[in-house]
């Protein structure tokens, strides 16, 4: 019982303690209209390269740029704790790690698949871009598929963050790293090989891709098996990093490097 | 006068020299806006239109200078309250004007290196040449450019010394302003109300020239609208740093506490 | 002329509290303070954290506009002329902040000298004078981050002086320095009033009050409750005489009765280590000691002193709180 208490009611307190700070003035535009640009600065280089659809650009970006939310917060949610040198006092306690990181992620996930669905929904209306009806449940079952293994990914991103002081440079690098390799506006058919593999491997890839067949009309046992590919692949990275947060926690108690800024 | 020039310049160099030598800034305004450049840059290649690859080649260049002032300019003068050196900034004689001007046109400059790094990679990457038909004109459209984004910095910069959440908006113009100064994206797909709002920035102005002298073509116009439209904007920003500056001293917003 | 007038300097602010029911209440940070500083004066304000100490050096700085009251400073008014005032005053606070990390010395003093009109031809001799005046000239090609503390404060002070202004405000400038570095400092301004400038000093150290004022003015929940020079201070008080008592575990119902024995002015209790200092301030002529030994029946009594007060006394007094005081230098 109380695991599920630090999973739920921890990880909840831990969101609002470390984004407290952030007055609306802030979270808004940056999770709520920055995206919805990026969108319309793809489409509209779409429309001038005469490549790609509108639908094509919007789902892409709407998908990809849950990587905010869910890289971001999730590598700033163990920096933020360094910072306020709360992190030593979290993890002295007795607490089950896993219960307490996965706790962490769950607000994260909620905000990511909200960032994406509101991008979506707004960017749709902006571009004139029709979406079935049909197509939304499978839509939020997906993108929330997308934004848990994308926050996968952030909890590796948390890890490295154990040790390298500038958290939020690396984070803007995993940014971008999905940007390009993650088909979110360039087609894997058109990437060279090489590129194309590594797409396979990071989050957000497969959702982009089953996310596009989606609104293209595909219902969701066309796309099942994308899904469960990211899926695997965010599970893969949340326990890279899970593994990854308890071996440096424990180097780090040996090297006394955690509350080293 | 020359003692003014004299203050802007030595000003300018030291707070170059001060951003100079952050690596985060480095990292954020020169690889960041690069992931952009290399997504413009395969989209684009895919039309199979060498011109279309130049277009951006040279658009995604000035792309780092926008960044510069974009994400930077709101929140320097944060920066500078949280070292306590805001309130020695007004404490100056200097009109808090003058002080500020070095402060973005340095952060604008830092957009140089941006530009260098974005040219040198879509060269060796995707064999993208750049022709400058016309080095000088090239350059004067350059530095138009970067002065033009230097005085936008400077009327944010303003705003923020009076609001302490202003810099949230600083944040949020990154991706606007790559969008409507025609960088990437030929202003002529957008709808004509937009258009008029690409006009209203200087910086669209500033690429336009550019682009003229690069292909050889007459920039003097587009020059010239860059040159007014800074100026206008370096001038309201001055009204508004005496105005603000009181409200600033009223509501006691200079330090931190 | 004064140099610096303070008149019935007031600053209130507007603060709003609750995010759903907005409550405003008004602090009034600065209350009615008024004083003169003349030519070459080195002058106090000394008070507790909290007193307004700051706020009215801010005013005086033209950094902050007070809400009531006027200031000038060298016959400029501090609201309508505030150009004239930065011209010819230089700003100097304590602690780390005030100056780019990430420039060396020499560049933090460039900057400032250019933002102070200081002439090229005059400023590398006087950036040079100001160096070796605060003990750096060694080290001023080396970027500031990589500065101690006391460093820092003094690059601080030179950076205040690069336009050798007449008048020199000082916030705290020994703030969180070591007892060698602050004496250093405090050598540092005594220095400064010989050459002939003008010193307004905040402070909460009363010693440093004491060593360096020429005039010290007391200032407590943003108004000014004394005023004269250190002497004239220590008279107010010193029409009695001070009984310390050293002892190891006071308890607080102790003290109350101390404090209600005929003839006591005020008792604190200064914590120090495992045993405590009593302090009590006792009128003329009136013999306490029996009285607060018999309360202290049952405690280890150490030490007995009887003896004049100091500034440290009349401003515990002034400032009228029972705390525990950081023992002294």
């Amino acid at each position: 019982m109380t695991t599920l208490r630090i999973f739920f009611v921890g990880g909840l307190i831990s969101f609002r303690a470390l984004f407290g700070w952030l007055s609306p003035w802030i979270y808004i535009p940056t999770m709520f209209v920055a995206p919805v640009f990026q969108v319309l600065l793809f489409a509209y280089l779409g429309r001038s390269a005469g490549v790609g659809s509108d639908a094509f650009y919007l789902v892409g970006n709407a998908v990809q740029y849950c990587a905010v939310p869910c890289v971001f917060a999730m590598a700033n949610t163990v920096a933020g704790e360094r910072q306020t040198q709360t992190l030593g006092i979290v993890l002295a306690t007795p607490a089950p790690r896993l219960a307490l990181f996965v706790g962490r992620s769950l607000p994260v996930i909620v905000n990511g698949w909200l960032v994406s669905m509101v991008c979506l929904i707004v960017g749709s209306l902006i571009l004139g871009v029709a979406i079935p009806v049909a197509a939304w449940e499978p839509l939020v079952l997906t993108m929330a598929i997308g934004a848990a293994s994308c926050t996968g990914l952030g909890l590796v991103a948390a890890a490295i963050g154990l040790r390298v002081r500038e958290t939020a440079v690396l984070s803007n690098i995993v940014f971008g790293l999905l940007l390009v390799f993650s088909g979110a506006n360039v087609a894997t058919s058109a990437m060279p090989d090489w590129m194309t593999a590594v797409s396979t491997w990071l989050p957000l890839s497969h959702t982009i891709t089953a996310a596009r067949d989606i609104v293209a009309g595909a219902d969701f046992g066309n796309v099942s098996g994308l899904v469960l590919r990211e899926a695997g692949v965010g599970l893969l990275y949340a326990a890279v990093g899970l593994a990854a947060l308890r071996l440096l926690e424990t180097s780090s108690r040996r090297t006394a490097s955690l509350e080293r800024m | 006068m020359t003692r003014t020039l004299r203050m802007l310049a030595v000003t300018w160099w030291l707070q170059l020299k001060l951003l100079t030598v952050s690596a985060f800034t480095g990292v954020l305004e020169i690889v960041y806006p690069l992931f952009f450049a290399t997504t413009a840059f395969l989209v684009y290649r895919q039309n199979g239109d060498p011109a279309a690859l130049v277009y951006a080649g040279l658009g995604s260049a000035v792309m780092g200078t926008w960044s510069a002032i974009a994400t930077t300019a709101s929140s320097a003068l944060q920066f500078a309250r949280w070292q306590g050196i805001l309130e020695l900034l007004v404490a100056a004689p200097t009109p808090f004007a003058l002080v500020l001007v070095p402060i973005t046109t340095a952060m604008a400059t830092t957009g140089l290196y941006s530009l260098v790094a974005t040219l040198v990679w879509g060269r060796v990457l995707f064999g993208i040449e750049v022709p400058v038909a016309d080095p000088l004109l090239f350059a004067a459209g350059l530095l138009m450019t970067v002065l033009a984004i230097a005085m936008f910095g400077f009327l944010l910069s303003v705003a923020v010394a009076r609001y302490r959440t202003a810099w949230a908006i600083g944040n949020m113009l990154e991706y606007p302003g790559w969008l409507l100064c025609g960088f990437l994206v030929p202003l002529a797909l957008f709808p004509t109300w937009v258009q008029w709002v690409s006009w209203a920035l200087p910086p669209t102005w500033g690429m336009d020239a550019m682009r003229a002298a690069s292909a050889g073509e007459s920039p003097w116009f587009d020059l010239a609208v860059c040159v007014a439209l800074a100026t206008v904007y370096a001038s309201v920003a001055a009204l508004l740093s005496g105005v603000v500056l009181r409200s600033a001293r009223r509501h006691a917003t200079l330090s931190l506490t | 002329m004064p140099v610096i007038e303070a008149n019935d300097l007031g600053r209130s602010y507007l603060t709003t509290t609750g995010i759903l029911r907005r409550r405003r209440t008004t602090v009034e940070a600065v209350r009615g303070v008024s004083f003169h500083v003349g030519q070459g004066e080195l002058f106090g304000l000394l008070g507790p954290n909290g007193a307004g100490k700051t706020t009215t050096i801010k005013m005086l700085m033209t950094l902050l506009l007070p809400t009531s009251g006027h200031a000038r400073v060298l016959g400029h008014d501090v609201v309508e002329e505030p150009r004239e005032v930065r011209r010819r005053v230089g700003y100097v606070f304590g602690g780390d902040r005030g100056l780019y990390d990430r420039l060396s010395a020499r560049d933090n003093l460039r900057y400032f000298s250019e933002l102070y009109g200081v002439s090229p031809h005059e400023q590398r001799r006087r950036i040079d004078e100001l160096l070796d005046l605060v003990g750096l000239r060694g080290r001023d090609g080396e970027r500031v981050e990589g500065y101690s503390r006391g460093m820092r404060q003094r690059l601080h002070i030179a950076r205040g002086l690069v336009h050798d202004p007449a008048v020199l405000f000082l916030d705290e400038p020994t703030i969180g320095i070591d007892p060698v570095g602050a004496r250093e400092l405090r050598g540092l301004i005594g220095d400064l009033k010989a050459a002939g400038k003008t010193v307004l000093l905040t402070t909460h150290y009363m010693f440093e009050a004491d060593e360096l004022c020429d005039q010290i003015a007391v200032i407590r929940s943003g108004a000014i409750v004394a005023h004269g020079t250190p002497s004239e201070l220590k008279a107010a008080v010193s029409t009695g005489h001070v009984l310390e008592v050293e002892a190891h575990g006071v308890a607080p119902d102790v003290v109350t009765a101390v404090r209600s024995l005929p003839g006591v002015r005020s008792v604190s209790i200064e914590e120090q280590g495992r045993s405590q200092l009593l302090l009590v301030q006792v009128d003329h002529g009136v013999e306490v000691a029996p009285g607060v030994l018999a309360l202290l029946a049952g405690t280890s009594v150490g030490r007995v002193i009887t003896r004049q007060p100091t500034l440290e006394d009349a401003y515990v007094e002034l400032v009228g709180q029972t705390e525990s005081a950081e023992s002294g230098a």
